[in-house]
């Protein structure tokens, strides 16, 4: 990584993102005390442990807000690596000037999503800054959990003809915001910020789940990718079963988004062994979470290896590379 | 530099300015460079800007010319 | 073939066409991303301002593209006033709101751009409004497609045309293109449908050895173009040369405003020089953008030259040719 300065490009989730991570973890990693890069990382007695910071703006959206975001985020990071949503840590950094009573409104959101999944807050802290040292707030949340899944899943496990599945419409969180920050209103458009643990658990008794992820920043586009590089695989997609809805696939028309790209907050990709993929499809569809859940793709041992393409709408073929730096809106 | 979406114009706002929905987006759009546009007319919009206006003979005309093509690519010695 | 529009280039390579044309038919790409050919001169102009304490304000294509002094996204990180536009007319209410603050609008694009710009600048007369200017980088078509027509080391059997290049000015621009030099000219929509549709057109012009201008785009391209923006280009703008970056001075290419307009001249308001810039050791841009070579043929493809440290023009958006085959391509990626 050569860059001088950190740079909005970093905190977009594509490629600058990870090497940017790479960079910072390099001193724990050499002294053999570095971590995973799964969503979540597994410690000894059974539990998971994952973080996660947030500083969305606008801090209301369509369909949530930053406290709810939080919980959510977390709950979904532990989820995904088949641990229950235990325990929740929050740290709040406010901007001096903010008012208490939004900050009380997003503790109220955040407590109401827990309750909804049997998370209970352990620890807390708060600290105040001077006014311009953060803009209105961060929170960053530390979730624990019980790791209830009779198998590890990783991106480790992952395995030549594999079934990649989606489990609902992908972009609605990156779309909400876009939405929001650019001031075009898209009607019925809503982040689909939810807790997956309800529609996730289920799953866990398949022997062919091998892994699953949370697709935030950077979208589904950035999960596959990350996970065929990790896997030294190739990932072969089929354009038209990617779930789009009507709204984002509206919004990304008129911005020049990719789909493939946009923040979810309530979306995760899995790998599954062919033979679970239709039963993992059944389970996932009796959430009301994941009606739109679906099959997208395959894992293959094709060239070229550790890369994602996909067969488009058209018939042709094209790759599927991570995001560069901050999505900024096209008109070309 | 060519990104440019069809919206159905809504509400007329003002000199140049209408209401117009692409989609499930609905958003502000530029006529100036449009004559007489009204509410139901649909527009192709390039950087806010309405650049011409659609018609419906369009998907009859778009349909007439793969008619063409396939009528040719049936018969290899069209000359 | 080739196509001249960035946006040809981007779903092109985004539909994957190219494999599944068939091994007869070689589509290349031109000089079709006006964001890849706006001079470093030209960009640096844009960053100037912004130390100078402008607010410059831009579409969300031009934020990334660097030039020595950084790009419109780094200056704004050190906190300069650079603000992304989906909107040209989005300045003028900045300017309204910020009467205190010099507000400059960076206008890059083709003819289908262009017009938003002149409509900018003609709001602005009517409206009297005093600081707000305008940088205009804006390129005409024509002469770069007529420029490539006329290149005898290209061997092109037709022109896919930008079908919104032509919803403004119609098909009499590039009538030259049958009628000079024997070639299709066919103006072709943007979907993948489209542009096949475009192709095969073009393909049965060749077959049938008729030539002519021809749009498969329905019925927004007339062959008068659109005589209000036209009429606002006319009003507003006047032809100039103009350097594309990676090929060099194309005469009559540019737009700049008339005399009338120089009061919203922000060369001239702020009395800017454009520096011409130096073409980078190894690239061979110019060759990429005029179709002479494909992207892996350039040794600075892929190793020095990647759409994080882009060194020529055709990696510095995602919708210039090498931008769009390294992000897109399939083919030679073993």
């Amino acid at each position: 990584m050569n860059d001088t300065t950190i740079t909005l490009g970093h905190g977009s989730g594509g490629r600058q993102s990870a090497d940017l991570v790479s960079r910072l973890l390099e001193s724990f990693r050499k002294r053999g005390i570095g971590p995973e890069l799964e969503d979540a990382a597994l410690l000894p007695g059974g539990y998971a442990m994952t973080m996660d910071g947030f500083t969305v703006s606008p801090r209301r959206f369509p369909g949530g807000d930053i406290g709810h975001l939080c919980v959510c985020g977390c709950a979904n990071d532990l989820a995904v690596r088949g641990a229950s949503p235990d325990f929740l840590g929050l740290s709040l950094v406010l901007e001096e000037g903010i008012s208490p009573e939004e900050v009380a409104f997003y503790m109220e959101s955040a407590a109401s999503t827990c309750a909804g999944i049997g998370m209970t807050l352990a620890a807390g802290d708060t600290k105040v800054v001077p006014a311009g040292a953060v803009e209105g707030m961060l929170i960053t949340g530390c979730a624990f959990g019980r790791i209830r899944s009779p198998r590890t899943l990783s991106m480790a496990e992952i395995r030549e003809g594999d079934a990649l599945l989606v489990t609902t419409s992908i972009g609605r969180h990156g779309a909400a915001i876009a939405s929001a920050r650019f001031s075009l209103p898209v009607e019925g458009l809503l982040s689909d910020c939810a807790p997956l643990w309800p529609a996730l658990s289920p799953l866990l008794r398949l022997d062919g789940l091998r892994c699953m992820r949370d697709c935030t920043r950077g979208g589904l586009g950035t999960v596959l990718c990350e996970w065929a590089e990790a896997s030294g695989l190739h990932f072969f997609l089929d354009e038209d079963s990617i779930p789009v809805s009507f709204q984002v696939k509206s919004l990304c028309d008129v911005l020049g988004f990719d789909p493939l790209y946009m923040a979810c907050e309530g979306c995760a990709a899995l790998a599954v062994a062919p033979s679970d993929a239709e039963e993992a499809l059944r389970i996932l569809r009796q959430s009301p979470l994941c009606g739109d859940a679906a099959l997208i793709g395959r894992v293959s041992s094709a060239e070229p290896k550790g890369m994602v393409s996909m067969r488009t709408s058209i018939g042709g073929e094209r790759l599927v590379d991570m995001p560069w730096g901050e999505i900024l809106p096209r008109i070309c | 530099m060519c990104l440019a979406v069809p919206h159905t114009i809504e509400t007329i706002l003002g000199e140049n300015r209408a209401l117009a929905a692409a989609g499930a987006v609905r958003t502000e759009i530029r006529t100036d460079l449009v004559e007489n546009v009204v509410p139901g007319d649909t527009v192709l919009v390039h950087a806010g800007f309405a650049i011409e206006k659609l018609s419906p003979e369009d998907s009859e005309e778009l349909k007439g010319l793969w008619d063409e093509l396939r009528a040719l690519a049936g018969d290899p010695y069209a000359r | 073939m080739m196509e001249v529009c960035g946006t040809h280039t981007v779903s092109v390579f985004r539909s994957g066409i190219r494999t599944i044309l068939p091994p007869t038919l070689r589509l290349v790409s031109g000089p079709g991303c006006p964001v890849c050919v706006t001079g470093q001169g030209e960009i640096e102009a844009a960053l100037s301002l912004l130390d100078r304490g402008a607010v410059v304000a831009a579409y969300g294509d031009m934020f990334k593209v660097p030039c020595e002094g950084g790009s419109l996204a780094s200056k704004r990180t050190r906190g300069l006033d650079a603000r992304v536009v989906t909107s040209a007319m989005e300045t003028l209410t900045i300017a309204v709101e910020n009467p205190d603050r010099e507000v400059v609008f960076l206008g890059v694009g083709f003819e289908t751009t262009a017009p938003a710009t002149a409509a900018l600048v003609a709001e602005a007369a009517r409206r009297s409004v005093p600081n707000l200017s305008v940088l205009s980088f804006h390129k005409r078509t024509p002469p770069a497609v007529e420029l490539l027509a006329a290149d005898p080391d290209l061997r092109l059997s037709g022109f896919l045309l930008p079908g919104h290049v032509c919803v403004i000015l119609g098909h009499d621009p590039f009538r030259f293109l049958p009628e000079k030099y024997g070639l299709p000219g066919v103006i072709a929509g943007f979907e993948p449908e489209q542009i096949l549709l475009g192709l095969a057109e073009i393909v049965r012009q060749h077959e049938q050895g008729a030539p002519a201008l021809r749009s498969v785009y329905g019925t927004a391209v007339k062959r008068e173009g659109n005589p209000k923006a036209l009429g606002l280009l006319e009003e507003v703008f006047e032809h100039r040369d103009a350097t594309w970056r990676g090929i060099g001075t194309i005469p009559d290419s540019g737009l700049a405003l008339r005399r009338k307009y120089e009061s919203f001249d922000a060369e001239k308001r702020f009395a800017l020089s454009l520096r011409p810039g130096t073409p980078p050791a190894g690239c061979r841009c110019g060759e990429v953008l005029t179709g002479k070579i494909i992207p892996p043929e350039c040794p600075l493809f892929r190793s020095a030259c990647t759409p994080l440290s882009p060194v020529g023009p055709c990696m510095v958006s995602g919708e210039g040719t090498c931008g769009a085959y390294f992000r897109f391509f399939k083919g030679d990626r073993s």
